[in-house]
């Protein structure tokens, strides 16, 4: 166990103090390089271009330099004032950028794998190695999601790490294959080049990725494990979905419409998704008291009880992913408003996609205003994270499969 | 006299209806209501024809849902007076709560009192030795809290250390609440002082007039300018799905040419206030001219022109072919096997409605060139044929014979009539015979290449051919292709406001979220030789970090507090 202990206090430390504040301004200091590159340097920028601007000697002057000033600005900065080394942001922000930094790199590596660029063609994508890598991260998700269930029934520390272990590794899978299937996508013609969320396919796999990192960044803080068998049986779900789309063709990569050429594209979909994420974790919250409810009015003592959060701790759970996902899907749909003023000559034209996100928000708003200023808790609230979260699959899956409108682009077709 | 009680009751009725306009439990009934409501608007799709609502409700529901607005329900005076009452009750309740809070946040009493103290969650103890300073427990406490406002007063004998994070967060809940407000006042102004609507430009021509619906009824408004559209174009990706639509737009005022811009998907074009959207494309009414192949065996084609959208008659048949569509380019998948691709444009097309006395109606999509299949064989004129007037009901008629090609044509009258000849014998071998003597006919010695294909093609007309109830078959001979480019033209002077309000919501909501109101309190009080010490913690967000936090501040100052212990520390 000593072995696992100092592991794990190396790790605390790499995103504690100076090391976590040292990486932070690194981070942003590459940010603004890039910025400025994108402002300044040769080329300028350029849409299409930029993804491998950035990964070219180019990118590592300018993305370096502003990283060397971000650390020397740390160094100094904490060497002045030491009570800077106690702020929260820096080591609450580290590992996620750590996460995203380590994604690039891993996308980097699996794409010198590529078949050659003569090999590459649109008509059959099947020897494109993304492909793969998301198969990989299917079944390790479900891999996960058994894992956790199995934590429940049979408590055991090695159980419980093998879970989290293939639940981060399902992220970092995830997140490789569409970083890869972006570039994929270049690879194919450049014309047809575009970020990976404009599919259902893709955008599946981004909320995959945020349901997890929501629910493992929880489960990190507030030694939530039991719940994990909730968040993963919902991932393995969507799994599931997807595989089905991939059967019946949707997994190709496809040239982007007119109306999504745009950079919005960008920002609105993933900012939807870190709240569609949020939501799915409160549901799982939310299950798990109504299980554990149900367990204690029986008066059960199953040993499962004790893995399970408590009853308070899961309601808090249920209430800390809405506070997470409501600002963030809040700013998702004025981004989205925003983008529709520009390509359809209106912010809001009740459009079903635009209502149904209005649902969306209307509940969980009622949600906060019950709990918040009404102070109701408990099984109401449980009960109304999972229905929120059935209304919210309905405005992501529904809307598309069944009423039509202006975000058909993300139909079956 | 008499009129003050009931002044009052009615003062009195007022304050009661104030009150529960800004209470808690009508916003959330609000709130679902609204959201219901909005239900309704996407199952049942919003502004289109009328007849189309007619014929798929039939005339009770009709008449029902047209009563009550459903067909453009966002609009109708019931959806949007419960818009107004939620603006009511965000008003009643920022008017009632503001002034508390705002005292709340000005508050900064030190001292509590012992049941406050008593009835918080978090709370500590120790019991430590009476002469230690205060001095020294204050900067203790004070070390470990880094950011927060600390402030200690003295009350009868006790010395109360009150800290302080997050201060400002009542202000997050009235800029929540105060955005809504704007954004719904900028929606107001948006619907009250702008417009949005569609104005179709032909390439060449110029238009003035938007039309958008309103109600059930299209409405009209001319615009402070023309639009002329020089040009449409489509760019294609290789797998013939649309890259781009482009038109070129020139602005004129009193036929004075003030601008000139393209516009595609997504850059809109900006002038005098008026966003100038690319929305959508047609046919802006193509010359096309039909070759009609004459099925009476005379051999005879004739030529007719026409545009598309209009009707063209055919004297000599009594037909009428309205024209609908027309398109220059149909990218289509030919690859034979089923799940494989391979995209090429199969060429012009154009689709119209066939109609005559003592015929079925039918909708036709005619391809002016022949079918050429993935491994570039010839498989002659070919068209979609649906009986029922959908597009969904399309079936392929493969006419054999490439009629691009005039002496297919004659050899299908060359071979049909060295059929008669052989009177009706009917064996594979005579149709060789016949197609043999036909081919002599009509190209002597100096047969095609691919004659054996054309036998084949030949023979397929010959069974088909026949079997089609019309006269003649109009297929495309000529074409002028003319778009249109469907604009949108929107003015939105409530934009900027919903913009601002939109600002305030989310950086508001951060405030709510994230910054938690947290209070911490060490309460010192000396009696009977011992210092009574107590840490109690406080939040309105987030308990499970406060605790921890708590915890941790815990620790550190029982750490500190340990030289100055008295009898063993005496934790709760």
């Amino acid at each position: 166990m000593s072995a696992t202990t100092a592991e794990i206090s190396i790790m605390a430390g790499m995103n504690q103090g100076r090391w976590a504040l040292t990486r932070f301004y690194a981070y942003i200091g590459m940010s603004l390089g890039l910025g400025a590159m994108a402002m300044y340097g040769t080329g300028g920028y350029n849409e299409d271009a930029f993804l491998y601007q950035i990964l070219s000697i180019q990118g590592l002057i300018w993305g370096g330099t502003g990283a060397l000033i971000g650390t020397g600005l740390a160094a100094t900065l904490s060497t002045m004032k030491p009570s800077m080394l106690e702020g929260r942001v820096a080591p609450n922000t580290v590992p996620w950028l750590d996460g995203a930094l380590l994604m690039v790199i891993l996308a980097s590596i699996a794409a010198l794998f590529e078949p050659a660029a003569s090999q590459i063609s649109y008509e059959d994508q099947s020897n494109l190695i993304a492909g793969n890598i998301i198969m990989a991260m299917n079944i390790v998700f479900i891999f996960s999601a058994v894992a956790y269930i199995a934590y429940l029934f049979a408590p055991e520390n090695f159980i419980g790490r093998i879970a989290t272990g293939s639940a981060y590794f399902g992220i970092y899978a995830g997140g490789t294959a569409l970083l890869l299937r972006w570039h994929e996508s270049y690879m194919i013609d450049v014309e047809i080049g575009h970020a990976p969320v404009s599919n259902l396919y893709e955008v599946f796999i981004v909320l995959f990725m945020i349901t997890a990192a929501v629910y493992l960044s929880f489960e990190r803080r507030y030694q939530a494990k039991g719940m994990g068998a909730f968040v993963m049986l919902l991932v393995s779900a969507g799994v599931f979905f997807g595989i089905w789309l991939d059967s019946v063709g949707q997994a190709d990569i496809k040239p982007l419409v007119p109306a999504l050429q745009s950079y919005w594209m960008k920002i609105h979909v993933p900012m939807n998704f870190v709240g569609y994420g949020a939501f799915a974790v409160a549901c799982a919250a939310g299950m798990a008291y109504l299980v554990r409810h149900r367990m204690e009015e029986k008066g059960s003592n199953s040993k499962m009880l004790n893995v399970f959060p408590s009853l308070e701790q899961l309601d808090q759970l249920a209430y800390k992913s809405v506070a997470v996902g409501f600002p963030a899907f809040t700013l998702a749909t004025i981004l989205g408003a925003a983008w529709a003023a520009e390509a359809w000559g209106g912010y809001w034209s009740w459009d079903p996609k635009e209502t149904w996100a209005l649902i969306v928000w209307l509940v969980y708003g009622a949600y906060l205003h019950a709990r918040v200023s009404h102070g109701w808790h408990g099984k109401a609230l449980a009960w109304w994270a999972v229905a929120g979260f059935l209304v919210t699959v309905f405005c992501f899956l529904g809307v598309n499969m069944y009423l039509s409108g202006l975000h058909s682009y993300g139909r079956l077709t | 006299m008499a009129n003050m009680p009931a002044m009052n009751a009615f003062s009195d009725l007022i304050k009661q209806l104030w009150q529960r306009l800004g209470s808690m439990s009508l916003a959330v009934i609000l709130l679902m209501v609204l959201s219901i409501a909005s239900v309704i608007g996407t199952v049942l799709l919003q502004n289109q024809d009328q007849a189309d609502y007619l014929n798929q409700f039939g005339p009770l529901w009709y008449w029902l849902f047209r009563a009550l607005g459903l067909f453009d329900m966002y609009h109708t005076w019931w959806f949007l007076s419960i818009l107004g009452f939620l603006m009511l009750s965000l008003t009643a309740c920022l008017w009632r709560n503001v002034p508390k809070m705002l005292k709340e946040m000005r508050n900064r009493k030190g001292t509590l009192n012992e049941r406050s103290l008593k009835r918080m969650e978090l709370r500590k103890q120790w019991r430590l030795a009476a002469d230690t300073p205060v001095d020294a427990l204050q900067a203790a406490f004070k070390k470990p809290l880094h950011g927060w406002e600390v402030s200690a007063v003295e009350q009868d004998g006790t010395t109360y250390i009150r800290a302080d994070k997050g201060r400002n967060h009542k202000w997050g809940y009235i800029s929540v609440h105060t955005a809504i407000l704007v954004i719904l006042i900028g929606g107001l102004v948006s619907v009250q002082f702008g417009f949005r609507g569609n104005m179709g430009v032909p390439e060449g021509k110029m238009e003035k007039t938007i039309t958008f619906s309103q109600g059930t009824e299209t409405a009209y408004l001319d615009m402070p300018f023309q639009v002329r559209c020089n040009t449409f174009n489509i760019d294609f990706f290789q797998t013939g799905a649309p890259k781009e639509f482009r038109s070129n737009l020139t602005i004129l005022e009193d036929g004075k040419e003030m601008l000139t811009s393209d516009i595609i998907v997504n850059e809109p074009l900006y002038y005098k206030g008026v966003y100038i959207y690319q929305a959508s494309f047609g046919d802006g009414g193509s010359d096309v001219t039909f070759k009609f192949y004459q099925m009476d065996g005379s051999q005879k084609t004739r030529l007719a022109s026409t545009q598309v959208y209009k009707t063209l008659n055919d004297p000599e048949t009594g037909l009428a072919i309205e024209v609908t569509d027309f398109r220059p380019y149909n990218v289509e998948n030919i690859a034979e096997k089923f799940g494989e691709k391979k995209f090429k444009d199969i060429g012009p097309s154009i689709e119209y409605i066939l109609r005559g006395e003592g015929l079925k109606p039918v909708k036709i999509k005619a391809y002016m060139n022949p079918y050429i299949d993935a491994d570039g064989n010839n498989q002659g004129s070919w068209m979609m044929v649906s009986l029922t007037g959908d597009s969904k009901d399309y079936q392929p008629v493969s006419l054999g014979i490439d009629l691009t090609n005039p002496k297919e044509w004659q050899l299908y009258h060359a071979f049909l009539s060295r059929m008669n000849e052989q009177q009706g014998t009917q064996s594979e071998k005579a149709n060789l015979q016949a197609f043999k003597l036909a081919l002599t006919d009509v190209f002597g010695t100096d047969r095609p290449d691919d004659f054996q294909n054309m036998g084949v093609r030949t023979l397929q007309a010959v069974r088909m051919l026949p079997q089609l109830p019309w006269p003649i078959i109009p297929m495309l001979d000529d074409f002028n292709h003319v778009y249109y480019t469907g604009l949108q033209l929107a003015k939105d002077p409530g934009m900027n406001i919903v913009w601002v309000g939109s600002a305030i919501l989310v950086i508001g909501l951060c405030i709510m979220f994230y910054l938690p109101h947290r209070k911490l309190w060490l309460v010192i009080r000396s009696a009977d030789g011992v210092s009574h010490i107590t840490l109690a913690g406080l939040t309105n967000r987030n308990q499970l970090a406060f605790k921890q936090t708590f915890n941790d501040l815990f620790t550190k100052l029982d750490e500190e507090f340990s030289h100055h212990k008295n009898k063993g520390s005496n934790n709760i």
